[in-house]
């Protein structure tokens, strides 16, 4: 008892001598539950919804007020049903509602017209809850004054539905919750090798005592970062390519459009990681905390990414945090080329961001690396 | 031809002086050993030299260039061998002679190859280097510190913890590195290695005591007087030594007594200080002084010591 009491205390005598590790075992939790307890919700409100309403008319203005009232959907007009599907291929708008030049003459005409709603299938839950919502374009409080009956006539049964809502799943139409899924784990994999690995590169150098050898070197802060970041990027390119062929073969995911661009994505996200885990390493004093400090990115970036949990469903205070993670960009930038098809020029702000992420890192990471010791 | 020279070169680190207002000029193919105990100041000495902590205070250059200003051109030219196994213990002994060699543009398998044998290190070529004894560690440190061919080889404690007979095989290296007109910068604790260096520099709490050849910092001992005597170690008696008149150091190695005195005593004094406390009569016997006792006395602040 007395030695297990003895090689305890030293354990704590250690952890003592390392406040930034004591900060990280407790802040860390108390930051993260924080930030989860606020911002997760699975269910957003104000989904973007872009509608066209060809018929302007009284009771396609019925169908309009009782979705704004609802609260769900967030309304605004586009040019054209084109547009709709535009708006929802380009991630602005989550789901789309068309109403027909018709929809007013066939309505008095007891001819049921159709209405259509589109939903973007990309996150199979929130296509789920827009389905269940779809409740508010059909609801009686909008159907109760559609019932039209001829004067001449006695009163007839008509059909059950003023008007039928005809809604389309897009991009994945069958809400396949793998297809949704696996490119947000794929780059989940792939930044925790990436981050794990390099966030300890230079800080074992240090702690092997290696730094000091290539401190006396010819070897420039440039090339020493560069040098450490290039064969990771490499390493993790090979990991992105195996996990990708494996979930094509195995698991069915679609193709990209185009495989340069998929290529591109690739290449810049790990940039970003990889540079991010060098910066990491620069400010780490042991493998330990860099460790720590890795899990710390890690965790918030697969939550708030909109990986899972819709972004829109984040507090408005909370949201800009996800545009600091490289993984919401990858996140968008794959599902938006594997599922819906996107093309670079539709993409070419994501890819600015990942790019920046690396210029920041990679600089930061020049900057913290000195080429003398303390 | 000087190629290493410092002025008043000193770094402070938060309120402690590591090292102060250190003067040194170090010629071409010598050996320069730089005496110090623990906390010296040495390795911070070394490492200012090399280029990877800025000094403080003073100014230095190296080959000609200005350490600070120049320190990247000067890079290429000098070696630097750390006081801990800085190499990739996971890495095989020319892997990391590969690497090393890769960082000064050294791409010439012939290089390579003679640097191993040089170093005797071609039997373990494809060892790991963390499985290497200590001694060959070394000699691997040395090999990667030396791979381009630098003038000037900055060695920082490169024989701690090695036993003797490799210690002297290492010095051999040095001086074998010395007749390629190759200039070293040794820093050690051990005071029998400082007979073998050309030059000599004793350095502590920061500051550079004296300097010179082995023979001059012996020769500034002229006051001093070193006495033997064949004397087990007798607390009592060697605390009445320490507290006579002129009485600088004691020493006891074994059975043997070493007292090293000024000119305010004289060997009858002592003869008679130590008889009267082991109730026998002894004799003294003058021995010439050592580095050791150059050192002990040189390092000495006011009160004595006894070790």
């Amino acid at each position: 008892m007395q030695l297990i009491i003895a090689l305890a205390r030293k354990e704590f005598l250690h952890l003592r001598r390392d406040p930034r590790l004591i900060a990280f075992i407790l802040l860390m939790p108390l930051i993260l539950v924080t930030l989860f307890g606020f911002a997760l919700k699975l269910e957003p409100e104000n989904v973007k919804m872009a509608y066209v309403d060809e018929d302007q008319s009284v009771f396609s203005n019925l169908i309009k007020t009782n979705i704004w009232s609802e609260g769900y959907f967030d309304l605004y007009e586009v040019e054209n049903s084109m547009e709709i599907l535009n708006e929802i291929r380009l991630g602005r708008a989550r789901a789309g509602l068309y109403i027909p030049r018709t929809f007013t003459a066939e309505l008095v005409e007891n001819q049921q017209p159709v209405v259509s709603m589109f939903i973007d299938g990309t996150m199979p839950s929130l296509a789920t809850a827009m389905d269940n919502n779809s409740t508010a374009i059909t609801d009686d409080s909008v159907t109760t004054d559609m019932y039209f009956s001829d004067p001449e006539e006695p009163a007839q049964i008509i059909a059950d539905d003023p008007f039928l809502l005809e809604i389309k799943t897009l991009f994945n139409p069958d809400k396949i919750e793998t297809w949704f899924f696996l490119p947000g784990v794929i780059g989940i994999l792939i930044m925790q090798v990436a981050l794990i690995l390099t966030s300890t590169t230079v800080v074992r150098e240090r702690e092997n005592n290696t730094l000091e050898q290539l401190l006396v070197s010819p070897l420039t802060r440039s090339q020493f970062i560069v040098g450490k970041v290039a064969p990771y990027i490499l390493i993790s390119l090979l990991d992105f390519y195996a996990i990708l062929g494996f979930s094509w073969m195995v698991f069915d995911l679609p193709q990209p459009g185009s495989h340069g661009v998929l290529l591109l994505l690739a290449i810049t996200y790990l940039t970003a990681l990889i540079s991010m885990g060098l910066a990491i390493s620069t400010i780490s004093e042991t493998q330990q905390q860099a460790i720590f400090i890795s899990i710390f990115v890690l965790i918030p970036s697969i939550l708030l990414s909109g990986f899972i949990f819709p972004i829109e469903a984040m507090p408005g205070y909370i949201q800009p945090v996800a545009y600091i993670i490289p993984f919401t960009y990858f996140v968008d930038i794959i599902r938006a080329i594997l599922l819906k098809g996107n093309v670079l020029s539709e993409l070419i702000m994501q890819f600015l961001a990942l790019a920046a992420f690396s210029i920041l890192f990679i600089s930061f990471s020049i900057f913290r690396f000195r080429k003398t010791l303390t | 031809m000087i190629v290493i020279q410092t002025s008043h070169l000193s770094r402070k680190f938060n309120d402690v002086m590591a090292v102060e207002d250190l003067n040194l000029e170090i010629n071409e193919g010598e050996i320069f050993g730089l005496l110090g105990p623990n906390a010296s100041g040495k390795s911070t000495t070394i490492r200012m030299l090399a280029g990877i902590i800025q000094p403080s205070g003073g100014s230095a250059r190296i080959l000609g260039m200005h350490l600070g200003k120049q320190t990247e051109q000067i890079k290429p030219d000098i070696g630097y061998v750390a006081q801990h196994f800085s190499l990739y213990s996971d890495l095989t002994v020319s892997e990391n002679l590969e690497f090393y060699a890769g960082l000064y543009r050294v791409d010439n398998a012939q290089t390579l190859h003679k640097q191993l044998s040089r170093f005797e290190l071609h039997r373990y070529a494809k060892s790991i280097a963390g499985h290497l004894s200590g001694g060959y560690q070394r000699r691997l440190a040395i090999a990667c510190a030396t791979v381009h061919n630098p003038k000037v080889i900055f060695l920082d404690e490169p024989t701690a913890g090695i036993d003797p007979v490799t210690r002297k095989d290492l010095w051999d290296l040095f001086y074998e590195l010395v007749s390629d007109r190759k200039t070293l910068f040794v820093t050690t604790h051990y005071m029998e290695e400082a007979k073998r260096c050309n030059r000599l520099g004793f350095l502590s709490q920061g500051k550079l005591i004296t300097s010179g050849q082995p023979d001059e910092i012996l020769a500034s001992l002229d006051n001093y007087r070193v006495y033997s005597a064949e004397l087990p170690y007798h607390p009592a008696t060697n605390r009445k030594i320490v507290a006579a008149t002129g009485v600088i150091l004691v020493n006891q190695f074994g059975n043997e007594l070493r007292i090293v005195t000024d000119h305010r005593t004289s060997q009858e004094n002592l003869e008679s200080v130590i008889s009267a406390g082991i109730d026998t009569k002894l004799k003294l016997e003058q021995v010439a002084p050592g580095i050791e006792d150059a050192f002990m006395v040189l390092t000495q602040d006011d009160g004595k010591k006894c070790s």
